[in-house]
């Protein structure tokens, strides 16, 4: 069906919704039952469909070109907040900047930390799984989601988990959406477990002039082994460090957050332990935010608006995430400086040595990013682990494969597809395996 | 005797079953072997299996799971079978694959803070193997001194601190898995996390061994605390006490465990094995263990503390040192145990609720009580509001058997009314089939049982369990009270 | 949750009337299995059940098929048998065991139905019924067994046989048990035959009477020695009353429940006197102070068994309670301390004998992980399931710590079946009852000792 007919269409069903299309219908539900409607009428109707919440994450994996688009724009806000019980519900469509805001007047947070948390929206960071650094202390996402509402192709909404903190009754549903990208059904609500804002924050900046990543790994695996309970270990190549803090070598960063006394204690055994030609910077407080929330947006998102170098100079940029066990997170890093080193792509790359999860930014000419891409997929395979394609420029869409090869189980999650979304509405082939 | 030679039965799976696994030791199937195997931890309804398998290793229970895949005979996988919602009670005849042979501990890795185990090695081992270089496993069952790590993902197991470290799925980083057709697969290769694809792992784990057989566990381990400060609280009435955890929470503590019982449940575990002299005239108590850098904690139980006065406690403590600690866990941890000191039976539930309910719903449980005429001792993780009502009756008493669940499944009801759940670490199994309707729509219901439908296409693994048959619950109700009036 | 079970329907009982499959007199004590609600705590403390990973071979396995007997889901025949003799009876259950179950208890009352349902017949009864009825009770041909071994020692025919590997026709087992024979002494019972009371050392500060026990005084008569040194130097004037006989554990474990009572009564009579009756075999002393579980239908015999038990003591605990006189002589060795199941898991002590060990200047105790796990002696146990014995004792063996140059404990069935172990793994660590270590001490600081 062609565009106009399809908005015609819409709009003749659907009279009350906003939309508004030129290459593809998007419309703008301000009610749940709103996309369960439209859910039902792109099953019924095989149209396909995907949701969109702030942008950010168009460009993340294959991102299908639906005929029509759902925005939650207009469907935001907080659902229920009872401080007592540490739990909210909250509309996909909010953005994680406004949720965390909500909460900080009440002393507590979401105890995640994505990128671009300005723009991106609740249901966004769960549907992709995003997750920062402070992933140590805290979690991932699948640790903090204690319910959800999810709009099911044929339309029905399904609840999953509850509003409690703990619930087993069940099969624990929601992490299946978790990270699903949007191909099992619409999330419209999230509820989440929250914990108290932490009354003190830090952030050691250890930094290592000699390059010397033997004296990194000792360093940090003396740390794991103490009692101390940073909350993240990451580790910047030198490219990024002198990006990120005026520093050109691999350098830590380690983040504390408790209570004054414990946090002063903990940044005094790092002083203490500090390894000898290394140099150390403790930034506190507002110098630490503002540290994590410019590593938060350090790499290219979906958002035209938000990337930098428009115009005819404009060189391709791609982000990807690889994750290893975690201590080859030092193997990974490197392997991305010597990528920078080697003038084939400028490689920014930083990775928790006890999440095993790295973030890389690669930037050069089209090609370069993609041998990059592949280059450091095939060096995380080998190393036992996986590289995805966070961000993929549209230049690169059709040449790169996001995702990888598919694993060995990949049939179930074929069979689970089918079941849920029978007709393959919801973004087609925008996951693993052209799920 | 113990040790069997050969194999005398007519029953031809029997024999073909003991040529996979290897020896006539491996299998039982004479009904005085298998009696032992006919519940689990819930003992309300026994069934025998058709035999009881013991695999090795993962080859031998791809290949039993075949054998009954192509055979169409029923099968289950059973750990140490101390699940308290009979999960791993054979319902339909089932051949039991026991876990129990696969024990080993087979990698810890403590730079990479990871363990991989099979499943049948037991929860505290884990721990035990690790303590002398400052690390543990965090989940922590009641049951971890002899619960397998296969059954605590199968159960997605919780446990008393995990208010702050969280619960099973919380730590599984990797499974391997025969799925029911007896293929194996592996999810989260050396425990890499986020493996991109749908999160199989956590929709497996608490799948109540529905979805497939857990062969290997790749679990992550922690460092212990650097230190640990417990506090006991006595308050004069409920209120107060409920009152001062919401405030506790809310004041920005997360404390590792936060404990709560009533007057009913004091009493019980006063005449107990482990007593601790908490008066007798006391409304509830509340156990509050802190733990982390130790410079902080000193901070943390001054607020605890100044929390509690501000809710008029009757008497608050600190633990003076480790012994101390440990006899007031013994005393909460052997509560359900030490009801059997009051009462001749009792009936343990597993509600969730969201903390700033908890006086409402002690209101309303009392009120059940009162109504019921029978007594309901309070034990719960009232950090997390996870209840554990404890019905007490004497099943001798004609009648009372019924009223003992009858008045379980109210206070189920008021904890899904209230906004909460029905099960928070104990799982559905066969026990809460039914009371899933308090939570579940059937649409929901369907949701999810089409998702079994995937792994487990004919239904031969643990069927029965975790779902309400559907459009039988009254009938299925009215059978359970019928039956247990007998 | 004990919950009446539902589904009894599903089995239906092939007797009239009542329930029960227990037909026999003395059946199994319903409100011992009351209390379990099946929760599986006591799965790993069960060695059975560490070896078998078989629910039947573990206490709440047990204790689920002795009720379905009493509910007639089950008949007693040689399937229920099985596990229930193979049954260690160490009472690790006990501890673990949250609501107090007794499982020993009513493993014992299960294998007394079982004995009279199905009587041991062939060469099992020949054997059980010579060592049971034949020799254990009776003290005289004790000790001519006991002169026939010191013969047997002495004249070289140990040696002999030893050497043309003769033993090699004996099975495996038993060569084993051969293997670690102690050197048999005269038994004290014997030679204090005329003394009324063998007096303290020092000033006498209170009487006691000492279980010299059957096979204790035949194969270990010089613990029975260095027991009554001890008692001695420690303001004990110690009595060994002459119609005492075995305690009859033996016979109870292995059902023959009415010699057991037979032997209640004739020690109970022979003890009468007594304020403080002295044991320094675990087992034993285990069994005392439980006489009164032999006489559920006899109430008053009851009442004079829990009375007796009140009298009856360790030899660790007495001197732990009465005080002893530290030694001063230094005895320089590493060793580590088992538990005796009786001893710990049967009569909660644990503790006395360790402080009196570290007492012993120079004494160096190193930690045996499990200590309290069985060794597999149980009693005759080793003889009548060797197999299973043979694996308790292979996991007990690794858990002892190489660079010791002793095993101390508190139970003679014990001591052999460790010996065994040290025989058989290859093993270097001598084997001591605990008073032995504190004789040797008093003996070295005498000047007479040789250690």
């Amino acid at each position: 069906m062609v565009t106009a007919e399809l908005l015609a269409d819409l709009k003749a069903i659907f009279p009350e919704l906003k939309m508004a299309g030129e290459e593809s219908v998007t419309i703008f539900p301000k009610k749940e039952e709103e996309i369960a409607k439209v859910m039902a009428y792109c099953n019924d109707s095989k149209t396909t469909v995907s949701v969109v919440g702030g942008g950010t994450k168009q460009g993340w994996g294959t991102p299908a070109k639906t005929q029509i688009q759902l925005s939650l724009e207009d469907y935001t806000g907080i659902v229920e907040h009872t401080p007592g019980d540490m739990t909210v519900t909250v509309k996909a469509g909010t953005t994680f900047k406004e949720l965390q805001g909500f909460l900080a007047q009440h002393s507590q947070k979401l105890a995640l930390d994505p990128s671009w948390p300005a723009y991106a929206t609740v249901g966004g960071v769960i549907a992709s799984n995003d997750s920062g650094p402070k992933r140590l202390g805290y979690g991932i996402a699948r640790d903090s989601v204690i319910g959800l509402r999810t709009v099911y192709p044929d339309g029905r909404i399904i609840r999953s988990g509850g509003r409690v903190v703990k619930n087993v009754a069940g099969y624990d549903m929601n992490k299946l959406f978790i990270g699903s990208m949007g191909t099992l059904g619409i999330i419209s609500e999230v509820t989440f477990k929250l914990r108290p804002l932490p009354k003190c924050e830090s952030l050691a900046l250890l930094s290592f002039p000699e390059g010397n990543l033997e004296e990194v790994r000792r360093f940090a695996i003396k740390l794991l082994d103490s009692m101390m309970e940073p909350v993240a270990l990451e580790l910047l190549n030198p490219f990024m460090a002198g990006n990120m803090a005026d520093r050109n070598c691999y350098t830590l960063a380690i983040s504390f957050e408790d209570v004054e006394t414990s946090v002063r204690y903990q940044e005094q055994y790092i002083k203490a332990n500090q390894p000898a030609r290394t140099s150390l910077d403790i930034l506190t407080d507002e110098e630490a935010k503002a540290f994590w929330n410019k590593l938060y947006t350090a790499a290219p998102c979906g958002l035209d608006s938000l990337e930098e170098g428009t115009g005819s100079n404009k060189e391709t940029a791609a982000a990807m995430k690889i994750g290893i066990v975690n201590l080859k997170v030092l193997d990974v890093i490197r392997e991305c400086q010597l990528l920078s080193d080697g003038g084939q792509v400028a490689a920014e790359a930083h990775g928790g040595l006890g999440t095993g999860i790295c973030q890389v930014v690669l930037r050069g000419s089209d090609d370069q990013v993609a041998a990059g891409i592949m280059h450091l997929r095939k060096f995380a395979v080998q190393e036992g682990g996986y590289a995805v394609v966070k961000h993929l420029p549209e230049v690169l869409g059709g040449k790169v494969d996001a995702w990888g090869d598919k694993p060995s189980y990949f049939p179930l999650m074929e069979g689970i597809k089918a079941k849920m979304d029978p007709n393959r509405i919801l973004n087609p082939n925008a996951f693993i395996g052209g799920i | 005797m113990a040790f069997l030679k050969e194999i005398k039965t007519n029953d031809q799976h029997i024999h073909k079953l003991a040529g996979i696994v290897g020896s006539a030791r491996s299998i039982l199937y004479k009904k005085e072997d298998l009696l032992a195997y006919d519940c689990d931890g819930f003992t309300i309804h026994k069934h025998l299996p058709r035999a009881v398998v013991f695999p090795k290793n993962t080859e031998e229970v791809a290949a039993v799971v075949k054998y009954c895949h192509e055979n169409d005979l029923p099968f289950l996988a059973r750990g140490a079978g101390t699940g308290l919602s009979g999960g791993a009670i054979p319902l339909n005849n089932e051949i039991i694959i026991s876990m129990v042979k696969m024990k080993r501990l087979l990698r810890v890795d403590l730079e990479n803070r990871r363990a991989v185990v099979e499943p049948g090695f037991v929860n505290l081992k884990l721990t035990n193997s690790i303590s002398e270089r400052g690390y543990y496993y965090a989940p922590d069952p009641s049951s971890q001194y002899c619960c397998t790590i296969g059954g605590n993902v199968a159960e997605n197991a919780g446990g008393a601190h995990c208010l702050k470290y969280g619960v099973t799925t919380n730590h599984i980083l990797g499974l391997e898995v025969v799925l029911p057709n007896g293929e194996i697969i592996e999810i989260g290769k050396d425990g890499v996390a986020d493996e991109p694809g749908y999160d199989l792992l956590g929709l497996l784990t608490g799948s109540e061994g529905t979805l497939g057989i857990v062969t290997k566990i790749t679990v992550r381990i922690l460092k212990n605390p650097e230190g640990k400060q417990t506090v006991l609280a006595y308050f004069d009435n409920v209120a107060d006490g409920s009152q001062a955890v919401s405030d506790i929470i809310s004041s920005g503590i997360v404390p590792a465990a936060l404990e709560m019982m009533d007057k009913t449940a004091i009493e019980g575990v006063e005449a107990a094995a482990f007593p601790v002299g908490h008066p007798k005239d006391i409304e509830a108590v509340l156990l509050i263990e802190v733990d982390g850098i130790t410079a902080g904690i000193d901070e943390q139980i001054e607020q605890i503390l100044t929390v509690c006065r501000s809710r008029n406690v009757r008497e608050v403590k600190v633990a003076r040192d480790e012994a101390e600690r440990g006899r007031w866990w013994a005393n909460r941890k052997t509560g359900f145990g030490a009801m059997g000191a009051i009462s001749p039976d009792y009936l343990v539930q597993d509600g969730v609720i969201p903390r700033s309910k908890l006086p409402e719903v002690l209101a309303r449980i009392n009120q059940i009580s009162e109504e019921s005429g029978l007594r309901i001792a309070n034990i719960f993780h009232a950090g997390d509001g996870n209840l554990h009502p404890l019905v007490l009756f004497d099943a001798r008493v004609p009648g009372e058997t019924e009223k003992a669940l009858e008045a379980g499944s109210l206070c189920l009801k008021v904890c899904a009314d209230v906004g909460g759940t029905i099960t928070g670490e104990h799982g559905v199994g066969i026990e809460k089939r039914e009371e899933m309707r308090f939570v579940f729509t059937e649409e929901e219901i369907a949701a999810q049982t089409d998702v079994r439908e995937v792994f487990n296409p004919k239904n031969l693994l643990n069927a029965g369990k975790l779902f309400p048959s559907p459009g039988r619950c009254v009938e299925i109700k009215k059978e359970m009270k019928a039956s247990a009036a007998l | 949750m004990s919950l009446r079970e539902l589904d009894l329907k599903q089995e239906p009982s092939c007797s009239s009337g009542s329930l029960s499959n227990y037909l026999a007199k003395d059946h199994p004590d319903e409100t011992k299995w009351a209390d379990c609600v099946h929760c599986g705590m006591c799965l790993e403390s069960c060695p059975t059940y560490e070896i078998t990973g078989q629910e039947q071979h573990s206490p709440r396995g047990r204790v689920h098929l002795i009720k379905s007997v009493a509910e007639g889901r089950l008949n007693v025949n040689e399937f229920f048998a099985d596990p229930v003799f193979a049954c260690l009876d160490c009472r690790a259950c006990t501890t673990a065991c949250p609501a107090d179950v007794d499982v020993g208890g009513l493993i014992e009352e299960a294998r007394g139905q079982v004995r009279q349902a199905m009587p041991l017949t062939g060469w099992q009864g020949a054997v059980s019924n010579m060592f049971l009825k034949g020799i254990f009770p009776k003290q005289n041909r004790l000790n001519t067994l006991g002169s026939m071994l010191k013969f047997y020692q002495k004249s070289g025919v140990q040696s002999v046989v030893r050497k043309t590997k003769l033993i090699n026709i004996m099975p495996k087992h038993l060569v084993e048990m051969e293997a670690i024979m102690p050197e048999i002494k005269e038994p004290v019972r014997k030679r204090y035959k005329n003394e009324k009371v063998i007096k303290a050392k020092g000033e006498s500060k209170r009487e006691v009477a000492l279980l010299t026990g059957c096979i204790m005084d035949v194969m270990f008569s010089d613990i029975n020695e260095a027991t009554i040194n001890v008692l001695t130097r420690n303001g004990n004037d110690v009595v060994i009353p002459q119609n005492q006989t075995c305690c009859g554990a033996l016979h109870v474990h292995a059902g023959d429940r009415d010699t057991g009572r037979m032997l209640a009564k004739q020690n109970m009579d022979a003890f009468r006197d007594a304020e403080k009756v002295v044991v320094n075999a675990a087992g034993c002393g285990c069994m005392m102070k439980e006489y009164a579980e032999l006489f559920h239908d006899d109430p008053e015999m009851r009442e004079e068994a829990e009375k007796f038990a009140e009298k009856v003591e360790d030899i660790s605990k007495h001197l732990h309670d009465t005080g002893y006189e530290k030694p001063k002589a230094e005895l320089k060795t590493r060793i580590t301390y088992h538990d005796a199941c009786h001893l710990a898991h049967g009569q909660n002590i644990r503790q006395e004998p360790r402080n009196i060990l570290l007492d012993i200047p120079g004494v160096e105790m190193v930690h045996m992980p499990n200590s309290d796990r069985c060794c597999g002696s149980a009693g005759i146990y080793n003889i009548t399931n060797p197999e299973m014995a043979g694996a308790v004792l292979e996991s007990k063996m690794e858990n002892v710590p190489d660079d010791v140059e002793m095993i101390s404990m508190g139970n003679p069935g014990c001591m052999l079946q460790m010996a065994m172990g040290v025989e058989k793994y290859g093993r270097s660590q001598k084997i001591v009852h605990t008073v032995q270590l504190l004789d040797w001490a008093y003996q070295k600081e005498d000047g007479k000792g040789e250690n």
